[in-house]
């Protein structure tokens, strides 16, 4: 795959989401207040618990909250859907008649998208966060966190697009969009520290893909240092990404097959 | 020379419906044909006739159930990705642009997707302006554009790493009338300058007779009709028109007491009269009016093309051998 084209579609996105300004507005509007309440809540609960829950500050709640919100936020929250009608309604012939992997520019159509609402919620973050807490994570701990929000974006990316490839074989794929939510949500730490669930389901959840789309930046952005969690995100990148393409490959063929 | 496009034996069977009640569909029926680098070809039929499906398989998008096609020397089905740089598709209701940003913006994607370098963009950019009369639109946000200004950017885009095939899916659906019109001649010029072979699949007769020297008709999945537009009318249709002024009105039953003719249109002094060829020829029909009426002017023109596609799509599905 051509670097430059990745690059290009990237660089396009992105300014096709830094022309929807008002969305953006929208979403910054969104995120502050959701992390302003819930950062709250988890603070109040800490404090509840003499300062600490499950291992977190009140402090370390807010800014794991802020992460894994970004890293959630940034994306569009109906990918699946919107890719599930494209395949539905037969828009996806026009990517297939390119010369251009149809996953690969629709990945990198969706980072270069992502990114100035990450960059958006970061600066927001800062502001929001820093005020409440009246502190701001180190350089060390800002740089781990961005890197994993990054390659929690890219994770969920793969496995939303991999879902949502299910249209190529039902009609209605609606349905997985959200379940696959509620996933994130719960079980991969978006909501809540995955230590905060009861003993097995903690392990449970720490084993599935969920946790790299938000719980491991969130860890990283509370200040802990776990280098490992990035390497786990890149396995697990890699392993969402073989799955997407395959579903990909399959659906197509699939549709070249049968017809859509 | 080798042909732009060689079909033989083209076939796609579909199984619709769950398990006990599956059941095939064939949507395209053993067809063949050819067409020669710079044609303007129209391939018609009504809603459900197969031409998507062939479309579909000229393309590579899908794999036929039997059968043989070339489309500029590549097989589609199992060349994708290498004949899809040598021909450009335009889906009427399907955009390309994204519509958040410029034409010139979605177009250096594109270009990227193709493997055109950004200067060598530029320059088509420059030159398919020039051509299209698009030179002040390419750099308006496309949800600024209307919808004819939008389609000529749609033809940029398709255009934009110089195809020697156009497949147009109904390219002039939603457009007003000078919309279309100029549309149309966009197409011709770009064929006449460029010889760009055009595939042109549309429900608007004039789309045909305007861009079209050849006309294929698919119904039902089967090829029931290949040939010049003119001579499609000419086979087709066993009846002419023949309109005329007189130089006063004439009594209707006067016209009604002709043989072999049925009278359209009579209004004060203009009369429009068909007349059925297989049973009188119209030099006879002339011969008669003229010596009946005091005739002022008279011309004798072929029926709508509208008339003579009806005609086919309406004939019936031929019995399964």
């Amino acid at each position: 795959m051509n670097a430059r084209l990745l690059i290009i579609t990237a660089a396009t996105s992105a300014r096709r989401a830094l022309a929807e300004r008002g969305g953006l507005v929208v979403s910054a509007g969104f995120y502050a207040a959701v992390i302003a309440v819930l950062g709250s809540l988890w603070r109040a609960a800490a404090n509840a618990h003499g300062g600490h829950l499950a291992g977190y500050t009140g402090t370390q709640l807010t800014w794991y909250i802020a992460a894994t919100e970004a890293a959630t936020v940034s994306l569009n929250l109906r990918l699946i859907e919107d890719i599930g009608d494209d395949i539905a309604s037969g828009t996806i012939v026009v990517e297939l008649l390119r010369p251009a992997s149809v996953l690969a520019v629709r990945l990198a159509a969706e980072i270069g998208r992502a990114l100035p609402r990450l960059a958006l919620c970061l600066v927001t973050a800062a502001a929001v966060d820093g005020a409440i807490t009246r502190s701001l994570p180190g350089p060390g701990v800002a740089a781990a966190a961005v890197v994993a929000l990054l390659l929690a974006m890219l994770c969920n990316l793969a496995a939303q697009h991999a879902f949502a490839s299910a249209a190529f074989w039902v009609r209605d794929a609606r349905s997985t969009w959200f379940l696959y939510q509620k996933l994130v949500f719960v079980v991969g730490g978006m909501l809540l520290p995955l230590e905060v669930l009861p003993g097995p389901l903690e392990h449970i959840a720490k084993l599935l893909p969920f946790m790299a789309m938000a719980y491991a930046p969130g860890r990283l952005a509370s200040g802990h240092v776990e280098p490992v969690l990035l390497l786990v995100q890149l396995l697990w990148v890699a392993g969402l990404l073989g799955v997407a393409a395959a579903c990909f490959t399959a659906g197509e063929r699939r549709l070249q097959v049968v017809g859509g | 020379m080798r042909s732009a496009i060689e079909v033989a034996g083209l076939s796609k069977t579909f199984s619709i419906g769950r398990r006990s009640r599956r059941r095939s569909v064939e949507a395209v029926q053993d067809i063949s044909f050819s067409v020669e680098p710079g044609e303007r070809l129209a391939y018609i039929g009504p809603n459900g006739a197969g031409k998507s499906t062939s479309i579909k398989m000229l393309t590579g998008v899908l794999q036929p159930s039997a059968g043989r096609a070339t489309v500029l020397g590549f097989v589609p089905w199992e060349q994708r990705r290498q004949l899809v740089r040598q021909i450009g598709t335009l889906f009427g209701q399907r955009s390309q642009l994204w519509f958040e940003l410029t034409p010139r913006q979605s177009y250096r994607m594109l270009g990227a997707v193709f493997g055109v370098e950004p200067a060598e963009v530029a320059r088509r950019c420059a030159e398919l302006a020039e051509l299209l009369d698009a030179v002040d639109l390419f750099d308006v946000p496309v949800r600024s554009l209307s919808l004819g200004q939008r389609m000529r950017c749609e033809l940029a885009a398709c255009m934009l790493h110089e195809p020697a095939m156009l497949f147009l899916d109904e390219p002039t659906i939603g457009l007003d009338l000078l919309g279309k019109q100029r549309f149309r001649d966009l197409l011709v010029r770009l064929n006449e300058e460029r010889e760009t072979t055009i595939f042109l699949t549309s429900h608007d007769v004039a789309d045909i007779e305007h861009v079209a020297q050849r006309v294929m008709v698919i119904n039902h999945g089967t090829l029931i009709s290949d040939s010049e537009v003119s001579a499609l009318r000419r086979t087709l249709l066993a009846t002419k028109l023949i309109e005329v002024v007189l130089e006063q009105p004439a009594p209707p039953a006067a016209l009604t007491s002709l043989t072999g003719v049925t009278v359209r249109l009579q209004s004060d002094t203009v009369v429009k009269v068909e007349v059925d060829t297989s049973r009188r020829s119209v030099r006879d029909v002339l011969d008669e009016l003229l010596a009946t009426f005091a005739v002022a002017d008279l011309s004798v023109v072929d029926p709508p093309l509208e008339q003579v596609i009806a005609q086919i799509y309406t004939a019936p599905r031929p019995a399964a051998p």
